[in-house]
């Protein structure tokens, strides 16, 4: 097959200053963007609303995204209604709840033996704030870092798994990751759910204990994805396959060896893509079993039923207009803008398999398990599973929208 | 009722200039903060019409919190502007002002509450461009006066010399006076070291 040629060479693409922007940088300095005949300019932005103004406006021909900006755009939360879309999930996993130091100390009062990244965290911290409620003190004070942040979905579901309601026990807030360590050792925050290396750095400061995990939250969740406007892939398909073919080679070569992954923290570090302390940096971007990955597990398949799980999870806390909220609609809009048929074009011509189906139950998986792949080859898949065991099944999403309507018209006023 | 106003910025010299602008055009500005200070309470105590916020600020990410809250919290400018004027937004963008607006703000109050940000923002812009550009050309002459100098001692050469001779070698390498002036001095530098 002919390659598709390219509608323009010269791109930029917004990423913020955070590690799992790692695959962008590492495509521009291993050279996989030049490969595909791209000459890239990366442009690191303040803000995800700067990513979006600037992607709305068309200033930037593409980003690194949070998962459900794609959609928040295309259903006219976010910004201006435009039509968005992703092929790619750039990474997986990679993000943990930190809280202070006090505040794992009464966790750790209510529940002896508490561990840093303990599956029991999140019984341990209902216990305090049902201690707290009953001697009248202040409610706690946890940060996330953007309305439609898969951060703040998986703080609300680690909160949910223990009975914590995030909307009547807690204050949540936003707030700009950088600052977030600082905030926790004034006592000004209590906790916050953030990428790295913002738990890396508060951990070694001994600023805040890392109360949970991601990965334990929801294995293998997808954390950023490579967004574009529609109209954008509608006028440059030929280059947005450019840009997907790079950057699924940069994952591969990402997570094919400890030293690229060394390798990219150096770039990062040097290319002052992101300011903060070496060692916070490499750390976040090694290669472990329990950390961000960028290749394996079908890493960049851009499940559909992942992107509607988040959607569920953004109608089971009152976050999406009651006229969006059903199951009908909400499949979809995620028709459109999770695109698992663009990333298949890209891997079929990279020769990699990827799975037959769109979608899949998620959290059925307690451990690695396989996949047939479309060419009857066999996919290494890692766990999927959820904390509280939950298996989120896509053919039965109006089930579930009903259950999380009962519980919460038992549960709270809406805010 | 004038519109009420709250300034977020990091720079203060250029956050009065933008306050006294929307006073003299009308405005209410309720309270001007740094990015540090507490924005969930300054938002939710003052109840502001808009805010007005550098655009390559961090906080940013809060406001678009607050605006998930509910109708009395602004919302961001191109939520409510694109459809119309594309223009007014894009422009905000390049001048770096972002802003948010409760949606009971009638259109053209917002529109010239935002014409009044660009332009001062554009003024302050220009303004440090001007004063990089000042210290930059005085770098630049006493660059030029040294190697001057060392020409005047090296080759004994009067200073009108000195110059005619930088001007031609400089004009020779297609170099500017002042890069050629930077070379002869650090290869002077190299040799004495």
């Amino acid at each position: 097959m002919m390659p598709t040629p390219l509608e323009r060479r010269q791109l930029t693409l917004g990423m913020l200053p955070l590690a799992d922007a790692a695959p962008l940088v590492a495509a521009l300095h291993a050279g996989f963007f030049a490969g595909e005949g791209l000459e890239v300019t990366l442009s690191i932005e303040p803000s995800w609303a700067n990513i979006r103004d600037r992607i709305q406006l068309g200033v930037l021909d593409a980003a690194q995204m949070l998962p459900l900006m794609p959609l928040a755009a295309s259903l006219g939360l976010d910004g201006q209604l435009t039509p968005m879309l992703s092929a790619l999930t750039l990474n997986r996993n990679g993000n943990a709840v930190t809280v202070s130091r006090p505040l794992f100390a009464a966790m750790q009062h209510q529940h002896p033996g508490l561990q840093p990244d303990d599956p029991a965290s999140a019984g341990a911290l209902a216990e305090v704030i049902a201690e707290r409620r009953a001697s009248g003190q202040a409610l706690l004070r946890f940060a996330t870092v953007y309305p439609f942040s898969s951060h703040r979905y998986q703080l609300r579901y680690w909160l949910g798994s223990a009975g914590i309601d995030p909307d009547r026990d807690l204050e949540l807030r936003v707030m700009p990751p950088p600052q977030m360590a600082a905030q926790l050792e004034a006592g000004w925050l209590d906790g916050y759910c953030v990428g790295e290396p913002w738990n890396a750095m508060a951990r070694r400061q001994h600023q805040g204990e890392v109360a949970i995990s991601g990965h334990r939250i929801w294995e293998g969740a997808p954390e950023k994805v490579l967004g574009v406007t529609r109209a954008w892939h509608d006028a440059h398909p030929g280059t947005h396959q450019a840009l997907l073919r790079a950057l699924i080679r940069t994952g591969a070569w990402l997570d094919d060896d400890t030293e690229h992954r060394r390798q990219a923290a150096r770039w990062m570090i040097d290319g002052g893509y992101l300011d903060a302390a070496p060692e916070d940096v490499e750390r976040s971007l090694e290669l472990r079993d329990d950390g961000i990955i960028f290749s394996r597990s079908v890493t960049p398949w851009p499940w559909r039923s992942q992107t509607l799980w988040y959607a569920a999870q953004m109608a089971r806390w009152g976050h999406l207009p009651e006229s969006e909220s059903d199951a009908a609609h909400l499949i979809g809009a995620v028709m459109q803008c999770t695109r698992p048929d663009l990333c298949r074009q890209a891997t079929d011509a990279l020769g990699l398999p990827m799975p037959e189906g769109d979608s899949k139950l998620e959290g059925c998986h307690e451990g690695p398990w396989q996949l047939e792949g479309r060419d009857g080859g066999t996919l290494e898949m890692s766990a999927d599973r959820f904390i509280d065991g939950a298996i989120f099944d896509p053919g039965r999403l109006d089930e579930l929208l009903e259950h999380y309507r009962q519980l919460s018209m038992l549960n709270r006023p809406a805010r | 009722m004038s519109a009420r106003v709250l300034i977020v910025d990091a720079r203060s010299e250029r956050s009065q200039a933008l306050e006294q602008a929307l006073r003299e055009a009308g405005f209410d500005v309720v309270m001007t903060i740094g990015e540090q200070e507490d924005l969930y309470a300054a938002v939710e105590q003052l109840e502001p019409d808009a805010v007005l916020i550098d655009a390559a600020s961090p906080s940013r990410d809060s406001l678009e919190h607050l605006g998930q809250l509910g109708k009395r919290y602004p919302r961001p400018m191109i939520m409510l502007t694109s459809q119309d004027s594309p223009e007014l937004t894009r422009d905000a963008a390049r001048a770096g002002v972002s802003a948010y607006v409760v949606e009971s703000l009638m259109p053209p109050l917002m529109r010239s509450m935002i014409d009044v940000a660009i332009a001062s923002f554009e003024q302050h812009n220009a303004l440090r461009e001007e004063l990089t550009r000042t210290r930059r050309s005085m770098t630049e002459r006493k660059a030029v006066d040294r190697a001057k100098t060392l020409l005047m001692e090296r080759r004994r050469l009067s200073e009108n010399n000195a110059y005619q001779y930088l001007r031609k070698l400089a004009m020779d390498r297609r170099m500017n006076m002042s890069e050629l002036a930077e070379e002869l001095i650090n290869a002077a530098d190299e040799r004495r070291r």
